[in-house]
């Protein structure tokens, strides 16, 4: 609690890196990006994470210079890039920005080495300058042979080091980078990651990531916005997200394994899940109907004693660290829970549920938290 | 092309200096106009025919010190591009030499957009009709044809209408009369020669001509009556040529085309014969002119260049109207003689069109052949 | 990183604004294409004029003015785009996707057509298939006892015919631009699940090539439209008349108002069928296919079709390309016109002067202006060539990226209409608007400048179309890429776009130097240097009445597009070296 106060101390006072204000970005009748605020200090490793469609590509976008907002700001170290109001957008480059492409976006006819090359030419570098910088490049990313190739020579994992290799070149400011490792194979992409993390923490550079992929998010953020239907669901650090989760979205979307909300109703003194008392109604005054949210850890299969047990029907689990991670449906409900050791059963068998403590949180019918 | 300009605005500037200048370099000598042309250094002339290069070679010979800067557009070209010119207030053409006469009768004389000029020298020698307004240098033939290899006895043709009998239906050959004007003026002419049609029908049927109601005179009735008949259009001269002239067995068609068009005979084995003896005509006469372009940039020099072309008084008109001078085709001087191997201008059985009345009356049978088409 | 946009807040905006950019384009081609449009509209409006709309849409004549040489035309423009569509589709697929032997030559082979006017298939046709309908002598088939009958002789099939096989290497052309950039992925995806050869051709490869199709289709469409020469030869003695024979004879016979109206209606329909093709591929997605990853042709093993379908293909190639130069060929050494395959001689081609053949003209090599001419004509194709491929990279640039802009529809379509502007009318514009001084614009009467202005805008529609078809696979992120790193736009055209589209750039820069190098109708009017063109050298000779020297001279300029485009070969596979390898 204290390091989270510290840290909004620090964001107060210190020019943030990144300030987006009431930024919305609107195609004809669609709002891709909805009055979005969010800012974060120098050196941070920002992640915007969402579902598909969410917005968080065209608030890249933004980022980058490539669109311009319907309105809002965008202030990179206090100096405004985009307004929506002035209609005032920086050219993508001298916002001091560096984008690593989705698609990698490499050039097809120049080689590696001209890939990483054309950028400091764009920028001005002495012919001596650049060929230190591709060199350093290279070498940093470990792709010196593949200095005369040519993209369509070299394997996917290469080309995604090459562009980022093309990006970090000229010594942005602020790097961008868009679902970086959603091509590259499972084994690839981890090692990648530390790979971004090491080049994050050596170039010091401000980093922007989008992803829709919450490990990476959790594992490589130092504050996390998850985006929803263009909004912002909820922005800090990423304990903090899956500490308290604002909404249930935040909270299913987050977390491996994510969350159980649970639909509860008031019955008495007690909220009730069909016909099984869950917990003391206490816990949400004033409330007829909420969403009780109960971690995979706080789920079990086999009943204990004195606590809520439902039936639910069997899907299917995978072994996690000395633990299975079980799925099972309750209707159309579908929950999380963990079971001690290696637990198998025949998918569609019924199991008993027990619910070992009390809800983490609790929720509105909306998704919102009430405590 | 800097030269030209140049040179257009010389004319210009000579032309408002002396506002009267032109009556009187109309009424000058070859070797007076020489003298002011020298100073203008160039003329400008578009030609419907490429022999213009010959031209160039024997005018710079005769005249030196005068370039001849000699354009081979066709007549609707040479039309449309002095017109836009003439638009953006461009004045750089001296001499048009150009047939499509009813065209330019219709669209440039009455807006002035070209000037009549007949020298002195040669007036006498050119009939009245052949210089009332523009000057007319030679004349083409658009006839009857057939091939005199199949019909050694003469033209099988003695009557047009037969045209329009079942003998020979899609036997006659023509080339689209929506494409060429020479061949739309010929049917304007038949159509202008109604009462003539008339007579001949009454000749050759021996019953007087019912006309459609819709049509004007024997002449419109023949037309219906020869497309009605299948005949044959073709856009191709090469291929209308020998169509009808190669010498083989079977029979052969006859068609309508430039009597010239028998010169090559020889060469391309062929037996093309105008059809001479044909009632009530074989064909027409059209001419080919020449014209000043309106403010034309070298007055003198414009002048000079249409009075080498009429050529000199020899029988062959000399270096300046040699070059045109073809089996077929009829000068307007008459003191230039006809081919030795052509019919004589005086025994040719073809109607001389008058392009202004030709030019009236064009667009009622273009859109009567539309209709048949 | 300092650039013009931080110095100048207005000009990024510029960049980023999505109208202003085709607005600027909608500018120029106004300049070049709406100008010379509205002067025919305004010839229009006059008494005359009015009484060419009323003939032509509301008369007795109407029938035979309007409605059935567009009924003809209509069959004919959509005839050769399906027919060339097929073909040139199925060349490319073979060249640039199979294993096929000999893909080089057979690549050769697929552009040849274009480079032989239509008039020489035409010719060729009626000197085989000629029947007795003109008297005269038949041809080949007839005089050896084949039957031809009229409707194969004359009229709208044999006229199909030929302006397919004129037209087809225009589509194998673009077809084959973009199929070369489809990437062997996406072919050995479809493969691994299981697909046999022609589900691959149908549901992945034409698919993504849908834009380079839809593109080839209209330009087939536009050329087989506006085509005069086959119309006019082989539909004549049937009665056949097109709207671009009725255009050519509306001007020709004084009636210049009507070929207006004409045009402005054939450019009205035309334009209606390519809203509706520009809404049948903007209701697909568009696919990209150069992407920053680079791609790999694959090649289709053909197996024991490999020789079958070459000798198709070298088939097609024989009877589109070799006998009409054959027949070319002949009749520029026959002596006599119409006896093509007897009496050769030399004479056209090198004969002395003052001889008895021809009236003493000497052979074409011996015209003391034939090497002039072949300077001024190549100098003439290359600067036309080279604006109209900038131009119309800048305009298929704008159409492609700036799809949003509902500007950007309207120059798609202009772009298309100098095809359908007679090129009389064109030219007599051009006089008119830019001969004398207009603004700031200097009078360009007479010079070389106001040539290459009018052809350019005349070409344009083959310089937007190849450029569109290759840009429009080139994915946005490249491009915006090199927009990060703060590169301008002539920057990134010239270093990243241009680099990616210059195959199908030079595809279409040699399809527009062949258009050029042959046409008479627009350049002639323009010209008034007293070096000619070849073009206006063989019209020459025509109107002399030898067709020998014109087809001579015809078949010079063949020889010539034939070394510019095998220039173009060599180059393309030089500048492309990223992808062969």
């Amino acid at each position: 609690m204290e390091k989270q106060m510290n840290m909004e101390n620090r964001t107060r006072s210190a020019t943030p890196a990144i300030a987006i204000t009431n930024l919305t970005k609107r195609f004809d009748d669609f709002t891709a990006v909805d009055n979005i605020n969010i800012s974060v200090p120098p050196g941070s490793f920002l992640v915007l994470v969402g579902p598909s469609g969410c917005g968080k590509s065209t608030l890249l976008r933004m980022l980058a210079g490539l669109e311009p907002p319907t309105e809002g700001e965008i202030a990179f170290n206090g100096k405004v890039v985009s307004s929506g109001r002035s209609g005032v957008t920086t050219n993508p480059a001298s916002r001091d920005a560096g984008l690593v492409f989705q698609s990698y976006a490499l050039w097809p006819h120049k080689t590696v080495e001209g890939n990483i090359e054309w950028p400091l030419k764009v920028a001005g570098w002495s012919r001596d300058d650049r060929a230190r910088r591709i060199d350093e490049v290279l070498k940093f990313l470990d792709i010196e042979r593949l200095r005369n190739h040519y993209p369509a020579e070299i394997s996917g994992g290469q080309q995604q080091r090459v562009a980022i290799a093309r990006t970090i070149g000229p010594r942005p400011g602020v790097l961008l980078l868009d679902e970086p490792l959603s091509n590259l194979d499972a084994k690839l992409r981890v090692d990648m990651r530390s790979e971004l993390m090491r080049i994050h923490r050596a170039t010091k550079a401000t980093s922007v990531y989008v992803t829709h992929d919450q490990v990476e998010a959790m594992t490589m953020a130092t504050h996390v916005a998850v985006l929803r239907d263009g909004r912002v669901e909820q922005f800090g650090p990423p304990d903090e997200l899956l500490r308290t989760p604002q909404t249930t979205f935040v909270a299913t979307f987050l977390g491996t394994p994510a969350g159980n909300p649970i639909p509860a109703t008031r019955e008495g003194g007690a909220f009730m899940f069909g016909k099984t008392e869950m917990v003391s109604a206490d816990l949400a005054p004033g409330h007829e109907k909420v969403q009780l949210l109960y971690r995979a850890q706080d789920i079990t299969v086999g009943a204990r004693e004195g606590r809520p047990v439902v039936k639910a029907t069997y899907a299917e689990s995978a072994p996690i660290a000395g633990q299975s991670m079980v799925t099972c449906m309750i209707g159309d409900l579908r929950l999380t829970v963990m079971v001690d050791g290696f637990y198998r059963a025949e998918p569609g068998a019924e199991i008993e549920l027990c619910f070992l403590r009390d809800p983490d949180a609790v929720f509105n019918t909306d998704g919102q938290r009430i405590s | 092309m800097r030269r030209s300009l140049m040179g257009a605005l010389m004319g210009a500037m000579l032309f408002a200096a002396a506002p009267a200048a032109a009556q009187d370099l109309d009424s000058m000598t070859p070797e007076e106009l020489y003298e002011i042309a020298k100073t203008e250094g160039n003329v400008t002339i578009f030609s419907l025919s490429s022999r213009i290069a010959q031209i160039k070679v024997s005018f710079e010979e005769k005249y030196p010190g005068i370039q001849v800067e000699g354009v081979h557009l066709n007549s609707t070209r040479q039309i449309a591009r002095l017109q836009a010119e003439q638009r953006a207030g461009i004045y750089a053409i001296d001499v048009m030499y150009m047939s499509e006469t009813p065209i330019v009768y219709r669209d440039l004389v009455p807006e002035g957009l070209v000037e009549a000029y007949v020298p002195d020298r040669v007036k006498a020698d050119v009939p009245e009709a052949l210089r009332e307004n523009l000057l007319t240098h030679r004349l083409s033939t658009r006839a009857l044809m057939y091939n005199e290899a199949t019909h050694p006895d003469g033209t099988p043709i003695t009557n047009l209408w037969q045209l329009t009998t079942p003998d020979w239906s899609g036997r006659v050959l023509i080339d689209d009369p929506t494409q060429r004007g020479e061949t739309l003026d010929l049917l304007t002419e038949i159509a202008l020669r109604g009462d003539e049609m008339a007579e001949a029908y009454e000749a050759q049927f021996g019953e007087a001509i019912s006309v459609d109601s819709d049509l004007q005179g024997a002449g419109e009735q023949f037309i219906r009556d020869l497309f009605n008949n299948d005949v044959v259009m073709i856009n191709d001269t090469q291929t209308l040529r020998s169509a009808i002239g190669i010498i083989s067995d079977g029979p052969k068609p006859v068609g309508f085309m430039t009597y010239s068009a028998s010169r090559n005979n020889e060469r391309d084995g062929m037996a093309l014969q105008i059809s001479n003896d044909t009632v009530p005509g074989a064909g027409i006469l059209f001419p080919a002119v020449l014209a000043l372009g309106k403010n034309a940039p070298n007055p003198a020099a414009a002048r000079l260049m249409v009075d080498f072309l009429m050529g000199d008084d020899t029988p062959s008109g000399g270096a300046g109207f040699e070059p045109f001078f073809v089996q077929g085709d009829y000068a307007a001087r008459r003191t230039i003689e006809d081919h030795p191997d052509a019919i004589a201008f005086d025994d040719l059985n073809l109607w001389l069109i008058n392009p202004e009345q030709t030019g009236q009356a064009r667009q009622r049978i273009l859109d009567l052949v539309i209709t048949l088409q | 990183m300092a650039t013009l946009a931080s110095r100048a807040p207005w000009m990024a905006r510029v960049v980023q604004s999505r109208d202003i950019v085709p607005l600027i384009m909608l500018a120029f081609t106004t300049l070049l294409v709406i100008a010379p449009l509205l002067m025919i509209l305004f010839a229009t409006l006059t008494p005359d004029g009015m009484a060419a709309w009323q003939a032509i849409t509301n008369s007795p004549l109407s029938r035979n003015l309007w409605w059935r040489p567009l009924g003809n035309t209509m069959i004919l423009g959509a005839g050769t785009a399906i027919g060339c569509l097929l073909l040139g589709g199925f060349l490319a697929w073979l060249v640039v996707l199979t294993d096929v032997p000999a893909r080089r030559f057979l690549a050769i082979m697929s552009i040849l057509p274009f480079m032989i006017p239509s008039f020489a298939a035409a010719l060729a046709w009626s000197t085989l298939f000629r029947n007795d309908r003109l008297g005269g002598q038949a041809g080949y088939f007839a005089s050896n006892g084949i039957p031809i009958p009229d409707w194969l002789a004359w009229g709208i099939v044999p006229t199909l015919i030929v302006l397919i096989a004129h037209y087809y290497s225009l589509a194998y052309t673009m077809i084959a631009a973009s199929l070369s950039s489809v990437s062997g992925d996406l072919v050995e995806s479809a493969e691994m699940a299981g697909a046999k050869r022609g589900r691959i051709l149908f549901g992945i490869v034409l698919p993504i090539v849908t834009p380079a199709l839809i593109s080839g289709g209209m330009l087939t469409f536009a050329g087989a439209v506006s085509n005069f020469a086959a119309p006019a030869l082989l539909g004549a003695p049937v009665r056949m008349q097109t709207l671009s024979t009725r255009i050519y004879g509306m001007v020709q016979t004084g009636n210049i108002e009507r070929g207006y109206v004409l045009a402005l209606l054939l450019m009205l329909m035309a334009a209606a069928l390519l809203y509706f093709s520009d809404r049948f591929v903007s209701g697909r997605r568009a696919f990209v296919t150069v992407t920053g990853k680079g791609a790999r042709t694959k090649r289709f093993a053909l197996g024991r079709w490999r020789w079958p379908l070459f000798i198709f293909a070298t088939l097609i190639g024989v009877i589109t390309t070799i006998i009409p130069v054959i027949v070319l060929f002949a009749s520029s050494m026959a002596p006599r016109p119409g006896v093509l395959f007897s009496n050769w001689t030399l004479h056209f081609w090198i004969g002395p002067a003052g001889t008895s053949i021809a009236e003493g003209q000497a052979g074409i090599f011996r015209n003391p202006h034939l090497i002039d001419a072949v300077f001024t004509t190549i100098r003439l194709g290359l600067t036309v060539a080279g604006c109209a491929m900038l131009v119309g990279l800048l305009i298929a640039y704008t159409i492609v990226r700036y799809k949003a802009s509902p500007y950007t529809r309207i120059l798609s379509q202009l772009s298309f209409v100098p095809l359908f502007i007679p090129s009389i009318a064109m030219a007599a514009a051009y006089i008119a608007m830019y001969g004398t001084s207009l603004g700031p614009l200097p009078a360009l009467y007479g010079t070389f400048a106001l040539i290459v202005m009018a052809a350019t805008a005349n070409l344009m529609p083959y310089a937007v179309q190849s450029a569109r078809g290759v840009l429009g696979q080139i994915s946005a992120d490249i491009e915006e890429s090199a927009r990060m790193t703060g590169a301008g736009a002539v920057r990134r055209m010239a270093q990243i776009v241009f680099p990616l589209a210059m195959r199908g750039i030079m595809a279409g820069g040699i399809l527009v130097f062949i258009k050029i190098v042959r046409d008479l109708s627009l350049v002639v009017l323009l010209f008034s240097a007293s070096t000619p063109l070849l073009s206006m050298i063989a019209f020459n000779y025509a109107s002399l009445g030898f067709m020998q020297f014109a087809n001579a001279i015809t078949l010079v300029i063949l020889v010539i597009c034939l070394i510019a485009s095998g220039l173009v070969h060599i180059l393309q596979n030089k500048v492309q070296g990223w992808k062969s390898k």
